[in-house]
């Protein structure tokens, strides 16, 4: 089973292009959506999870018809939204048995089992009873991938996700996901490149609502190695190598901007080659250089 | 410091939108009150200046209640600010004082929310030079009211509100339990108001009310209108003593919240408490595989409706807010449950049903209204206030489980509370040892009847928050629609509830006939709304907020997507059913009957007098005798009067056409001999007949009619509700009316302006030697003395009662048929009724007793009974002969409410009297002397009538009056008197206040100023019984009724009794007469000190400053001060026995006095506890509290 988009376009009424002819087809596995903030990724998932409709173009879950066929593709879809709020004066035991039993879970007791299963997958079991408003950031989170999990779903959109964690959560959050996404889509979005370094066998750019790649990570580095230098300078000087090269990126190493840029000719100027990464494919596409 | 903080408020909130919108808002309010006859705030301003000080101060008084949640806002918010936006470590770790902090925000904010009071003077300046009002009705400009009530009333309250909530808010930081604060405080008004309702509890009640606006009222309560239009009162009396309350209350509570706050303390508290399990993340455990099903049918969303239902209604019983509210609720209805005295003379009524359901409905459901509109919008939005929509949007669920999940859970909450309304009512009903419970009554209509409603709110808030693009403008929406559906229909003169979405027929229940009759009508209209609210559901399903998209082109896609199926059958089938119930209620309310708007009737009845008021003064025949024979159907409502009237021509001309008034709502047809239909006017229920010969001077005939109520399908707003299917009782105004009736003119005053009538004419003028003016009862204008004759039938079960004797009763067709015959020429003026009654008879020197009541009303029939023959005793020996052969109380339903008099029948309705609650032994007996009233009818009314002029119902009412009083003081004594006639007083001196027109002396009053004829009668002829005794007063009496009892036209005028009073008074006291009668006389009497030492023989010499001063008032109230040349009584009394308001008479004695200080000097054998002037308050005093004080022993 794959996930195809076709063409997909949104429009906002206040003129900002959300997608802007979105194409992808989405594999098994481990997705990932790579774009700044604003890209169109979370209007892309939420149009993927039903809950938006694009202007033009259209997706197919296997032969369900994402956009027409919303109530098939909840059926079999887990969604953890970016920002999720939890309903006061609950327990986090109650909340998720409340949506199991939206999700379709009809049995009692095999509903209070598939709960407990999950909180203790997801290691919230001790706090079950507690009011979903006292937990943490990170137990927020871990909440929301027991609610997108339940029901064995064959299409997990998780957006943003590791958003306030801490590395260590960050890592064992991904080590679940990376289980779940075996048999199932996962799609994953994020701003950060290493996420989609570590996690994703197949992966998209996207910037202002447009797929700038698709493809696996490896086939994106491989375009662009040999032709990524990197040079240590003044700040004062980035001005003038914007200006003189195509500095695709700069940060700060020990107090002193590191430029990236890109070049299929060796610079000189004290530039030195590095591998590239995904990173600089990210900045590079992004920054419209390639 | 302080004042750093002090600014630091009043910039903020005057930079705040919300505080000018606020009173821009009270502004507006009152400006359109004050500009305008169609916007009020309380009463009505129709006989003041609408700038009248005494109106100033009252909206200052009452936007209290307004402004108690924007003070609690405000001061809540400025005392949680440094806590809410989280600056409270900046600020805290900053030297500052405790003092300065707290006293700065509390009296910045407090200064603040004065500010939207001002909004009263704001809007009465401006309204006043608004080019549309009436320049007449406005008044100078008072800039003393304006400050007083600034100063009384928006100050002070605004000061001890204010500390009140900001004290709980520093002390708890909680919002929640701030408006809390404020409901309290709103409680303790409604249980200051409920204290009001007695005389005895005034006191209290003022002292008690946080706002002062009972207090205003106490205090202003007997302010003619010349007074509300001149005076302006300040912080005097018991007003400034209950502001001193509760400004001391508030100072006290303020004190201790600063003592209880510390800075540091809040710091730490307000800390949030988040739970954190930092590495004990994600374990890595096997991804669980729990086998369990998965299903999406409809058994799934049955199990998901539940589950829902579950999840809303605990999550909203839960609420503080919920929990507060409901509380709130349950509290308001308490103090009226208790506390209301509702029979008048501090009487209560006996705790029954439908009166302590009528006392939840009156307070409990603003509140759930409330509820409903504020958790419809809460529990729509609550996803997406909770930023829970999108994970529960992508669930495979369908909408509609949903749905009506949390539909269920809103009116689940109402449910429950109505449940415990229905166990509140109950505990008050045990613990006033009243055991009838009937709670098929509190089920059908708490939990049934008026539940209806709330489903239909509940429903209609549910679509408008659907379709709604925020919350806010959801609230909006519904509170203006509410408020639409309210008032628009009348304006746009639209009479029928189809349109008027939830509305149903009015009703009511009596224990009579239970819904019965009204129940058809209702049941199709609650079903009309019952469907159409299915529509609404159904478009609510289908229009269901899910996802992002809100464009309404996406969501009309998804719900044409959705209209499928079942939700597609169920929304044809709901909007058939509404269109077919629909038509079936038009047929029912517009082609079997009619519906005639208030503006209709109106217009008829401007139309009416414009059309035929010539007619007025043509002479025409009079009625002599009746023969009626009626048969009533009860169960069917139906009706057939059939009378044959003898009419003659009593005039001295010739009488060529009858002009006939038939009654509306029913057919009527008229056959006088030898006369021809020569116009029929049935839109005004005209009638011209022509007679051919015309009737000469003297000459009879038949005037033969049929009257008869048909009962087809239902009504939008039952017509004829007389007829019942049991407790019938009509009177024979039913009939048609021979002559113009001006009864069925346009009263009011505004209206008749609208339609182009002149100023109604008030009754002639009083008139001495009267004979042409007088030739007409104030009864009726038709008929002098008739012989009265029925043959009355009805269903078995009931019984049949019309005036007279029965002379035979027998059954025929499976009906039961009775013969009446009056022994006595009677006033044209009299009823039947019918129902299935229990009967109690007694006799008395041959005279039959009957109390006809139902078997469910037995309580007070012995002293019904009792009353009849205490009345029958003093009536026969002090006035004459008794002219019937029985008298009957008679009990009839609800539908109105009052005790009537006709000859030798005393209907009497359900709801006064049967249901009084006489347990407690001290209070004034209402039954006894409401009987005792209509049984003094029977002379005064019935035997001697006034003619058509001022003062003709001193002729009846008040001497009705003076009689039931003498019966009761034979029984009950004159402490009870006392007691009774500071009610009388009371109630006179407060409706002088609010005459509309001009307050008239007794022998010229008004037949519609109960207020005097009733209760300054009572005051005045129990004191001229004083002072000329009762043997005087009685033989007055018998010469008024010796000469005008049962005598022909001329009939006579105020100026009989007034005369025979005169002639029964000795020179000295002619005065009285004057006083008393002819003008309007009030007196300002107190005692300024009274001391007494003991004298060696144990006797008292008692020694008494007073100040007499004597005023006669205009027809506004405007007094002018006339010397003192009266005898005036002074006294001293014994201390009061225990639980006795009274102490034994030590001394009395009427001494001539004149105006200004005096001294008197009188020895008492016991020690005086107090003495004073006009000791038993006999004279009309505005203030009769100062008559007497404590006597100081030396």
């Amino acid at each position: 089973m794959e996930l195809k988009i076709e063409h997909l376009s949104k429009r906002y009424p206040n003129g900002v292009r959300a997608l802007d002819d979105v194409s992808l087809t989405i594999p098994l596995g481990m997705y990932g959506l790579l774009g700044p903030n604003g890209a169109g990724k979370s209007t892309l998932m939420r149009t993927l999870a039903t809950l938006q409709e694009p202007d033009t173009g259209q997706a197919f879950l296997g032969d369900i018809d994402v956009l027409r066929q919303k109530v098939d593709v909840r059926k079999t879809l887990g969604y953890l939204p970016q920002d999720f709020g939890v309903y006061p004066r609950i327990s986090a035991q109650d909340m998720l048995d409340h949506l199991a039993l939206l999700k379709g879970f009809t049995q009692r007791k095999e509903r209070k089992e598939l709960v407990d299963a999950l909180l203790q997958r997801v290691n919230l079991h001790s706090v079950r009873k507690k009011a979903l408003t006292s937990f943490s950031g990170g137990m927020r989170q871990r909440f929301g991938i027991a609610q997108a999990l339940i029901g064995n779903p064959k299409l997990l959109i998780v957006d943003e996700p590791t958003a306030g964690l801490d590395p260590g959560e960050r890592n064992r959050f991904y080590n679940l996901l990376s289980e779940v996404g075996e048999n199932v889509i996962v799609i994953l979005s994020t701003h950060i490149v290493q996420d989609v370094m570590e996690l994703c066998t197949n992966m998209a750019i996207i910037h202002q609502g447009k797929v700038l790649f698709a493809g696996s990570p490896e086939n994106a580095v491989e375009e662009l190695n040999g032709r990524i230098w990197k040079r240590s300078i003044l700040k004062a000087e980035i001005p003038e190598y914007e200006k003189r090269y195509r500095v695709i990126s700069s940060k700060l190493i020990a107090g002193h901007p590191l430029i990236h840029i890109l070049s299929s000719e060796p610079p000189g100027d004290g530039f030195e080659p590095v591998t590239a990464d995904l990173e600089d494919v990210f900045f590079t596409r992004i920054s419209g250089l390639n | 410091m302080l004042a750093h903080f002090f600014w630091f408020e009043v910039r903020y909130w005057t930079r705040s939108t919300m505080l000018w919108i606020f009173t821009a808002i009270i502004a507006l309010m009152v400006f359109g009150a004050a500009s305008t006859d169609q916007i009020t705030i309380g009463a009505a301003l129709e006989n003041t200046y609408h700038n009248a000080p005494f109106v100033i101060e009252n909206y200052y008084s009452f936007m209290c209640l307004l402004t108690l949640l924007m003070i609690t806002a405000f001061v809540n918010s400025s005392a949680a600010r440094d806590f809410s936006s989280n600056t409270h470590q900046l600020v805290f770790s900053t030297p500052l004082r405790k003092f300065d902090y707290l006293a700065g925000h509390y009296l910045g904010a407090t200064t603040v929310s004065v500010i939207p009071m001002l909004g009263v003077s704001i809007g009465i300046l401006v309204a006043k030079y608004m080019p549309w009002v009436d320049a007449e009705r406005w008044g100078p400009v008072r800039w003393d009211a304006h400050w007083n009530g600034i100063l009384v009333f928006a100050i002070p309250n605004t000061f001890f509100i204010a500390a009140i909530i900001f004290t709980i808010a520093v002390l708890t930081r909680s919002t929640v339990t701030a408006f809390i604060g404020g409901l309290i405080l709103l409680t303790v008004y409604a249980v200051s108001q409920a204290l009001m309702t007695d005389l005895r509890n005034e006191t209290l009640g003022s002292l008690l009310d946080p706002f002062a606006i009972r207090t205003f009222f106490h205090a202003t309560k007997y302010w003619t209108v010349a007074d509300k239009n001149h005076m302006s009162i300040g912080l005097t009396g018991l007003l400034l003593w209950n502001r001193l309350i509760w400004i001391a209350v508030g100072t006290l509570i303020f004190a201790f919240g600063y003592i209880r706050f510390s800075f540091a303390e809040r710091a730490t508290r307000s800390k949030k408490k988040l739970l954190d399990d930092e590495g004990a993340a994600l374990a890595n455990v096997a991804i669980p595989q729990v086998r369990a099903s998965q299903g999406f049918g409809f058994n799934t969303q049955l199990a998901q409706f539940w589950g829902t239902l579950g999840v809303e209604f605990w999550g909203l019983v839960k609420t503080t807010s919920f929990i507060v509210i409901t509380i709130a609720a349950l509290l308001n209805m308490v103090p009226s449950l208790i506390l209301s005295a509702s029979e008048g003379y501090g009487n209560s009524s006996l705790p029954v049903t439908y009166k302590v359901i009528e006392l939840v409905q009156g307070t409990l459901y603003l509140f759930l209204i409330s509820m409903i509109t504020y958790y419809a919008g809460v529990l729509i939005w609550k996803e997406r206030d909770s930023a829970t929509d999108e994970i529960q949007d992508a669930m495979p669920h369908a909408e509609w489980p949903l749905y009506l999940a949390k539909l269920t859970a809103l009116l689940g909450t109402i449910f429950m509370i109505q449940c415990l309304a229905m166990v509140a009512g109950v505990l008050v009903q045990t613990f006033n040892g009243y055991y009838r419970y009937q709670f098929g009554l509190y089920v059908s209509e708490l939990l049934v009847m008026n539940f209806t409603v709330f489903i239909f709110l509940a429903v209609l808030a549910f679509f408008i928050h659907v379709i709604s693009p925020n919350k806010y403008i959801g609230y909006f929406l519904f509170i203006a629609f509410l408020i639409a559906n309210q008032f628009i229909w009348r304006p746009l003169n639209v009479g029928t509830l189809l349109v008027q979405f939830g509305n149903q027929p009015d009703y009511t229940y009596s224990d009579f006939y239970g819904y019965t009759p009204f129940l058809k009508a209702w049941l199709w209209f609650t079903a009309y709304w019952l469907v159409f609210c299915g529509v609404l559901a159904a478009g609510s399903i289908a229009l269901w907020q899910r996802g992002r998209e809100t464009g309404w082109r996406f969501r009309l896609a998804v719900a044409r997507s959705r209209f499928t199926g079942p939700l597609r059958a169920f929304a044809v089938l709901m909007t058939a059913a509404f269109i077919v119930i629909g038509g079936w209620i038009y047929y029912n309310t517009k082609v079997l009957n009619t519906i005639v708007t208030e503006d209709d009737h109106d217009r008829l009845q401007a139309d009416y007098e414009k059309s035929y008021k010539k007619y007025q003064e043509l002479p025409q025949p009079r009625i002599t005798s009746v023969k009626y024979r009626i048969d009533l159907y009860p169960e069917r409502r139906n009706l057939i009067m059939r009378g044959d009237e003898v009419i003659q021509n009593k005039s001295n001309q010739a009488i060529s056409a009858v002009h006939v008034v038939v009654a509306e709502n029913l057919q009527s047809n008229v056959d006088i001999d030898g006369a021809r239909l020569a116009k029929n006017d049935r839109r005004l229920h005209f009638q011209t007949y022509e007679l051919s010969p015309p009737m000469q001077p003297g000459d009879s005939r038949h005037m033969r009619f049929t009257v008869e109520k048909k009962t087809a399908g239902f009504e939008n707003s039952m017509t004829n509700r007389e007829i019942m299917p049991n407790g019938t009782f009509f009177n024979n105004t039913i009939a048609p009316q021979i002559g113009y009736q001006p009864a069925g003119e346009l009263d009011n005053k505004n209206k008749r302006k609208k339609y182009g009538l002149p100023e109604k004419d008030l009754m002639a003028a009083l008139e001495r030697n009267c004979t042409a003016d007088c030739m007409n009862t104030y009864i009726s204008n038709n008929s002098d003395w008739v012989d009265v004759e029925t043959v009355i039938g009805t269903s078995p079960g009931q019984i049949a009662i019309a005036p007279g004797s029965l002379l035979r009763e027998w059954s025929e067709n499976g009906r039961c048929y009775y013969q009446y015959h009056l022994g006595h020429s009677a006033l044209n003026f009299y009823s039947w009724l019918s129902a299935d009654y229990k009967v109690a008879r007694e006799q008395w020197n041959g005279l039959d007793i009957e109390v006809y009541y139902l078997a469910e009303h037995p309580w007070n029939v012995p002293k019904m009974l009792r009353s009849v023959r205490k009345s029958f005793e003093y009536y026969t020996t002090n006035f004459g002969p008794y002219a019937n052969k029985q008298a009957r109380i008679i009990e009839f339903p609800r539908v109105a409410r009052f005790a009537q008099a006709f000859p030798g029948t005393m209907p009497y309705s359900e709801a006064i009297g049967f249901i009084a609650n006489l347990k407690k032994p001290d209070d004034i007996d209402f039954v006894y002397y409401v009987v005792a009233h209509e049984m003094a009818h029977q002379w005064w009314a019935h035997q001697v009538i006034g003619a058509n002029m001022q003062g003709a119902t001193a002729l009846s009412e008040t001497l009705a009056q003076y009689s039931a009083l003498m019966v009761m003081e034979k029984e009950y004594g004159r402490d009870t008197m006392r007691r009774f006639l500071e009610y009388e007083m009371d109630n006179y001196l407060r409706s002088r206040g609010r005459e509309l027109l001009k307050e008239r002396p007794l022998e010229r009053v008004e037949a519609d100023q109960g207020y005097i004829h009733y209760r300054k009668g009572s005051v005045v002829m129990y004191y001229l019984k004083e002072m000329i005794g009762e043997d005087a007063v009685n033989r007055a009496l018998r010469k008024v009724l010796g000469q005008y009892g049962y005598a022909p036209a001329p009939y006579p005028t105020s100026y009989a009794l007034v005369d025979a009073l005169r002639a029964e008074t000795p020179p000295n006291l002619q005065y009285l007469i004057k006083d008393l009668f002819e003008e309007i006389t009030e007196f300002s009497n107190r005692t300024t000190a009274a001391r007494a030492t003991k004298q060696p023989d144990g006797s008292y010499s008692v020694a008494i400053e007073v100040d007499a001063h004597k005023f006669t008032a205009d027809d506004k109230g405007n007094e002018t001060e006339v010397p003192v040349d009266d005898w005036i009584e002074i006294g001293a009394f014994a201390k009061p026995p225990k639980d006795k308001k009274y102490g034994k008479v030590l001394h009395r004695d009427c001494i001539h006095m004149k105006s200004g200080k005096a001294t008197y000097r009188f020895i008492t054998k016991e020690e005086p506890d107090k003495a004073g002037i006009d000791p038993f308050l006999l004279l009309i005093d505005r203030v009769p509290s100062d008559n007497l004080k404590a006597v100081d022993i030396r």
